[in-house]
């Protein structure tokens, strides 16, 4: 059953909501687990841990309005929505090479076409 | 502890419960989206770690405390996080230490049984340990459905 904004009504409404709550949706044990395969890092606190994992919840909520409301349709969110949102925002350039733009396999040709033309003007 | 490629990523179905209940009912996600959303969030995870592991260390320190999350989170441009991650914490300071006294009473009204033999000898610091093991239980079964709907 929904409600009309799209939220399922349930009596575990604080646990499944990550919206602002104290509780959060990933796990924390994998975040821990990403956070400590980054070189030099060494001692975790409980509090950033708890931090790191609620504002990846926050990114993805971000992330994904921000698809739709710029997106081709707003009653979709494609790849192509992403990786347009992804390559304009400046907060998002860490990001540039995990979700490109894609080109069909023609523009890519004609691209490699045209560099080469350029190095036989050099030699 | 070897760690297998799929723990780097973050569980798959856990993102695409947090996608729709960003969006309204109807609209759909494509899988080639959902997917790309898990990689960035995982991405976002090591990045927010590696800004948050250089704002300890430029204070010398070897632990990544919340404060220095707080001030990385600034620093990559993502403002509007903090307000709503300091109101979490807070509220979720306050479960842990509503956790804390609950085992705290516990413990003292076992002892407080002379005589018998008190099943509850554990110390806090078991029991915190014991929560976190908890929490591995549940990863552990979420890393199992995972594997199952692994691509």
């Amino acid at each position: 059953m929904s409600s009309p904004n799209g939220h399922p009504t349930s009596g575990a409404a604080p646990q499944s909501s990550p919206k602002g709550g104290r509780d959060v949706s990933l796990p924390m044990t994998r975040v821990k687990t990403i956070m400590k395969s980054s070189p030099d890092v060494e001692t975790v606190s409980q509090e950033s841990l708890f931090l790191i994992t609620k504002a990846t919840e926050l990114f993805i909520m971000y992330l994904t309005k921000l698809a739709q409301r710029n997106g081709d349709n707003d009653q979709s969110v494609t790849y192509r929505d992403l990786a347009a949102v992804v390559q304009r925002k400046d907060s998002m350039e860490f990001l540039h090479d995990i979700v490109p733009k894609k080109i069909k396999v023609s523009e890519y040709l004609e691209i490699m076409k045209n560099e080469k033309l350029d190095d036989d003007d050099i030699l | 502890m070897a760690e297998r490629p799929e723990d780097l990523n973050l569980p798959t179905a856990v993102v695409n419960r947090i996608v729709r209940e960003a969006l309204p009912t109807q609209v759909k996600v494509s899988k080639e989206a959902n997917a790309a959303i898990a990689k960035a969030a995982s991405v976002f995870v090591l990045y927010a770690t590696s800004c948050s592991n250089n704002v300890s260390a430029k204070a010398n320190r070897k632990t990544i405390t919340g404060g220095d999350v707080i001030a990385a989170i600034q620093e990559m441009e993502f403002d509007k996080f903090v307000h709503p991650l300091e109101i979490a914490l807070s509220q979720w300071k306050g479960q842990q230490n509503r956790k804390k006294e609950d085992a705290k009473r516990k413990k003292e009204k076992a002892a407080a049984s002379l005589g018998s033999a008190s099943e509850d000898k554990r110390t806090t610091d078991d029991k915190e340990n014991e929560e976190d093991d908890d929490e591995d239980n549940d990863d552990d079964d979420e890393e199992a459905q995972d594997n199952a709907n692994m691509e």
